[in-house]
């Protein structure tokens, strides 16, 4: 296979393995308003997390633009999140704030999707021994993502199989921008702290817009501040191990 | 860090002066008979930022040094102390805003809350001595000013109740003296013991960001809305990280 072959296979697997983050639900069957609540909840540490680990690699490559893209990441969910509200937003057969919803965390974490794909590209222009690893490390860290996704799509009434599906589609961008990012990287990396930071502040805003206020209307603060606390220190463990 | 001694009145200097600072969340209430429930709401919001800057530049500093695995686990005990500690005192879902004077079982929880809270602070800023001078007294007053916030919403509280302006302002102060006492307590076990570092720096970003979920935010989104807290979160949570990043680059 030629390297850019290899890259964008690599991606492509990245990608798929969102599509597992759906498949807890396969196993909830009742779906009750504490459950969307603790769903939203789990979202939020998972992505927090995620937020988490984005900012302290893009410090690690310039803090300045780092921040400049988290500014630019909360400027971005607020500009789409008034476009959606005043659209009559549909997403299947839901409409309204669900559906608003579901467009919102599809299009974060697809946006997000991209700066990590400039991250694979980067990281495999850095050399070929270290790829397959950095693959897995992706692949696995995309299961949690899928999760967030299908957390928020589920308990409002998505398939299953719609759930993985877009779970999936929110990481195309990987393999897309992995190509790119790998064949010109002495190019991209200058942006990556850019992107790293504009993921990180999308999603933070996106937490606290959307899934936390949410979470607090339905379940109790205990429940919300240990189910945030517990998948934030999961996904952090996961990331550092992993 | 400079010679004990020394280091240990920095730190009861610093924690003090973030105690008393928080005196100054009575002065709204000198020009105003009572503040909008809104602009509460806005400053919750942005002490909750200020508290989540502080946790990251925490947990961070712990996860720098490697010491991935006892940082983690430090905040999961920083978690668990404090989801016990609301349990027991029975303070878990006291509304920290309240829209209406409160009785005075609740008026004297939401006083002992605030002193529970002001003690996890305390080991932040402690522990951040023990890193460095500078962390030290950045994140004391960062806590400074949250403290200010926060003691307008007490004051609030105590205002229905009809406490006087000069009661609660010395009932602000009296509920941040833990603070002062975990700042020199933590500083001195880490001192002693260098290996609890990344335990205490977890334990530290684990309860704050445990106290900002389950105080601040639900009455910051009761009374000002997701839209503004989402904003003023973001921003000064933001704001706190970039400040400790420029204050790095400055002073060495």
């Amino acid at each position: 296979m030629t390297p850019v072959l290899l890259v964008f296979f690599y991606g492509a697997i990245t990608a798929l393995a969102t599509g597992l983050g759906a498949l807890p639900f396969l196993f909830v069957r009742q779906v009750s308003y504490r459950m969307v609540a603790f769903a939203n909840a789990s979202a939020a540490g998972l992505m927090l997390g995620a937020s988490f680990g984005l900012i302290l690699e893009g410090t690690g490559h310039g803090a300045t633009q780092t921040l400049i893209g988290g500014a630019a990441g909360v400027l971005f969910i607020s500009i789409a999140h008034h476009f959606l509200h005043d659209l009559d937003v549909g997403f299947g057969k839901l409409r309204g704030a669900g559906a608003r919803q579901i467009v919102l965390i599809i299009a974060v974490m697809t946006v997000h999707s991209f700066s990590e794909g400039v991250a694979v590209g980067v990281a495999f222009g850095g050399g070929q021994r270290l790829a397959a690893l950095i693959t897995i490390a992706i692949a696995v860290h995309n299961i949690p993502e899928g999760l967030a996704i299908s957390a928020v799509m589920r308990p409002k009434g998505s398939s299953v199989l719609s759930c993985a599906l877009w779970s999936v589609f929110s990481s195309l961008p990987q393999p897309l921008m992995a190509v790119p990012a790998f064949l010109f990287v002495e190019a991209f990396r200058p942006v990556l702290p850019y992107g790293l930071g504009f993921a990180a502040g999308a999603m933070v805003f996106m937490v606290f817009l959307e899934l936390l206020p949410e979470a607090y209307e339905k379940a109790s603060r205990p429940a919300v501040g240990l189910i945030v606390s517990l998948t934030l220190g999961l996904m952090i463990l996961f990331q550092r191990y992993i | 860090m400079a010679s004990p001694p020394d280091a240990v009145l920095t730190v009861l200097l610093y924690s003090s002066l973030a105690a008393l600072v928080a005196a100054a969340g009575v002065l709204p209430f000198a020009v105003r008979a009572q503040v909008p429930m809104r602009w509460l709401g806005c400053a919750y919001a942005l002490a909750s930022g200020f508290m989540l800057g502080a946790a990251y530049i925490l947990m961070a500093e712990g996860l720098r040094s490697m010491a991935t695995l006892p940082t983690i686990l430090g905040a999961g005990l920083g978690v668990g102390y404090t989801f016990w500690m609301h349990s027991y005192s029975g303070t878990g879902e006291i509304e920290t805003l309240p829209d209406e004077a409160v009785g005075a079982i609740e008026g004297y929880k939401l006083i002992l809350l605030s002193a529970l809270h002001s003690a996890s602070e305390g080991v932040a800023i402690g522990v951040g001595m023990a890193v460095s001078l500078r962390l030290g007294i950045f994140l004391a007053l960062a806590l400074a000013v949250h403290n200010i916030a926060e003691a307008m919403g007490l004051t609030a509280a105590l205002r229905l109740r009809r406490v006087s302006l000069k009661e609660s302002a010395g009932l602000c102060i009296i509920s941040d003296v833990p603070m002062v006492m975990m700042a020199i307590v933590a500083y001195a076990i880490v001192a002693a013991a260098p290996f609890l570092l990344p335990w205490v720096l977890g334990l530290s970003a684990g309860a704050l960001m445990y106290l900002v979920l389950t105080e601040l935010l639900p009455a910051s989104y009761h009374q000002a809305g997701s839209g503004r807290v989402a904003v003023l979160v973001s921003l000064s949570a933001g704001g706190i990280v970039m400040a400790e990043g420029l204050l790095g680059m400055l002073v060495r």
